[in-house]
């Protein structure tokens, strides 16, 4: 068990690296912080305006400023999020399977699950590097916002936003264990991002059983309570599932093409 | 070291490899020979323990390759066709990565990727980055990385192919070199590979072993007896004349018109040498040859024997007519790796 742990670790090292040396890494963090900054600057002036324009009526409740910008803004994040996390994960084992890499991985006392774990664990930590000056300026911005900044939703939206980012990386690591090319497995990914999306439309527009099934395994929805505040053990459950099944689903399919090699 | 027994690997109806068994000794570098599409590189991905067999049975270092998964990969080091690399690593990096999968403690890990680097002449690239290097640095990386948790057994998937001349015989001398304190095990289509390096040889075709035996026995048994050219003055029936009567003659075969010379192949029947005999009788017969050289069967012929389909249907006519070892080479090279057995 402890060599096992110790090749999660080389794995996940070496993944992690290859983030960091490739141009491709910056460039999608570049991305991200450009298109989330953006929207950033957009909701903090709207949500000023706003904010001015109800301060002028005495009879509007006063609203809480930077609580309301930090839920929307996170769940403006989740969508930005959802159109990165594909290139994220499209090359977990595209380039594995192209480089041969993967008959070196499948020929060391390793499993094919650890493999995954490793692999997911990396791409995880980028992303939640990506998100760390995010969250550093939105904290610099609301410095001196009166009442002082709710930390708990804040750091509660923020840990959502890893578990659906995990989650969406974890079945675009399977995807992209099922093809040699890149872009099928950004495609595919995105493919899903996009289903993922209309569970939550289904959830949110109709109701009955089916409904409620169906909002049971609808991610943004989990994401979204977890944005309010709002933290239930079967949102967790719900996350858990996501990304167990897209390593086991992952491992699986490793194995599979084993099998078909000839 | 390692053991094979009727191991078979079948996709849909076809069969990849069918039955295949043979064992290879501790210290020995055996090569893998057949053709393209024989089964070679299906044999050497379920030894290690890349794909499982379909039946049958193998072991490295007393390890069952499937069933004993992990304990056996962790004593083999296994280089694929196409080396597995990561080309934005450098090559110490790389190496140090596999070191780690492959279980190398971290107290050792420094001497081990010594070790490889320098067995492998990569000490002063030890710094580039695996992208930089050229084909013949890459297999070499690829042959690092098989060696560098010290593995008692090694295999080889075409470790030469692609490479120029000169790495050609590099990579040679390095696998030669590994012998005695590794077990290694490599591929090739590549028939003066096998001389070069092997000590044994296993000659596979369309999935079956059809030979296995060490190069210099496999040409022995093969070979249909010692061959003459001769080039002489002469036409085919005085020749004939002149020779027809000397003992342990096989054959005697026309071959092409050089210089308006005519030239003939002259064969002795097995472990004889009739090549004085034969220049006596021409230059007593007033035919003194131009020419006269002894030529013998080369690994190219056995291997032509062994794997072209015409040939091998007149060998299996052969084997199952002719009982003794001496005009059955197949069941001489069988034979001899009995006696080795028991030996």
């Amino acid at each position: 068990m402890k060599i096992i742990w110790a090749n999660v670790l080389a794995i996940y090292s070496r993944e992690l690296q290859s983030y960091f040396v490739t141009p491709w890494g910056y460039l999608i963090a570049g991305i991200f912080w450009s298109v989330s900054g953006f929207f950033f600057s957009v909701l903090y002036y709207n949500l000023m305006g706003q904010s001015v324009q109800m301060g002028s009526d005495p009879n509007l409740p006063p609203i809480d400023f930077a609580y309301e910008l930090i839920r929307t803004f996170l769940r403006v994040l989740g969508q930005v999020s959802m159109f990165i996390l594909p290139i994220l994960s499209m090359n977990l084992y595209t380039e594995e399977r192209k480089r041969g890499t993967l008959e070196l991985l499948a020929t060391s006392p390793i499993t094919n699950w650890a493999v995954a774990l490793a692999k997911l664990s990396a791409a995880v930590t980028f992303f939640f590097t990506m998100l760390l000056p995010i969250l550093a300026y939105q904290i610099f911005a609301l410095n001196g916002a009166n009442p002082a900044i709710p930390l708990e939703p804040l750091l509660w939206g923020y840990f959502g936003l890893l578990l659906l980012a995990s989650a969406i990386l974890s079945l675009g690591m399977f995807i992209s264990s099922l093809t040699e090319s890149t872009i099928v497995a950004a495609i595919g990914t995105f493919g899903l991002v996009l289903l993922l999306s209309l569970i939550d439309t289904i959830s949110n527009s109709t109701t009955g059983l089916v409904t409620d099934v169906i909002s049971h395994i609808s991610l943004l929805k989990h994401y979204e309570n977890l944005v309010q505040g709002v933290v239930d053990t079967s949102s967790m459950v719900a996350f858990g599932s996501y990304i167990l099944l897209g390593i086991f689903l992952t491992a699986q399919s490793v194995e599979a093409f084993r099998f078909q090699r000839s | 070291m390692i053991e094979v027994e009727k191991l078979s690997k079948i996709y849909g109806s076809a069969a990849a490899i069918q039955d295949v068994s043979f064992s290879v000794e501790a210290g020995e570098i055996m090569g893998f020979l057949g053709p393209n599409g024989a089964g070679k590189t299906t044999t050497m991905r379920i030894l290690a323990g890349y794909l499982p067999a379909t039946t049958g049975t193998a072991k490295v270092a007393g390890f069952e390759v499937h069933a004993d998964s992990i304990k056996a990969r962790q004593k083999i080091g296994y280089l694929p066709e196409t080396p597995p690399l990561y080309p934005e690593m450098t090559i110490e990096g790389f190496l140090a990565f596999v070191a780690k999968i492959k279980g190398v403690s971290a107290g050792d890990r420094s001497t081990r990727i010594n070790y490889a680097l320098d067995k492998c002449n990569l000490t002063e690239r030890r710094n580039v980055l695996i992208r930089k290097l050229s084909k013949g640095f890459r297999q070499r990386v690829g042959i690092a990385q098989a060696i560098v948790h010290d593995p008692p057994v090694i295999i080889l998937d075409e470790p030469t192919v692609g490479l120029d001349p000169k790495q050609i015989i590099d990579v040679r001398e390095l696998i030669k070199g590994l012998a005695g304190d590794h077990t290694v095990i490599l591929s090739t289509h590549i028939l003066p590979e096998v001389s070069a390096v092997c000590d044994r040889v296993t000659i596979i075709k369309q999935g079956q072993i059809v030979a296995t035996n060490k190069p210099e026995n496999l040409l022995t048994g093969l070979a249909k007896g010692t061959s003459y050219e001769i080039e002489v003055d002469a036409d085919s029936d005085r020749v004939r004349e002149v020779l027809s009567g000397l003992q342990h003659l096989s054959q005697i075969e026309a071959l092409s018109v050089l210089n308006d010379r005519p030239r003939f192949r002259i064969t002795a029947e097995t472990s004889h040498d009739i090549g004085r005999n034969i220049a006596t009788a021409l230059v007593n017969s007033g035919i003194p040859p131009y020419e006269m050289r002894r030529t013998q069967a080369s690994l190219e012929d056995v291997f032509l024997e062994l794997t072209t389909e015409e040939r091998s249907s007149d060998k299996a006519i052969d084997e199952t007519t002719l009982p003794t070892p001496e005009s059955n080479p197949l069941e001489a090279s069988i034979d001899d790796e009995n006696q080795e057995a028991q030996l």
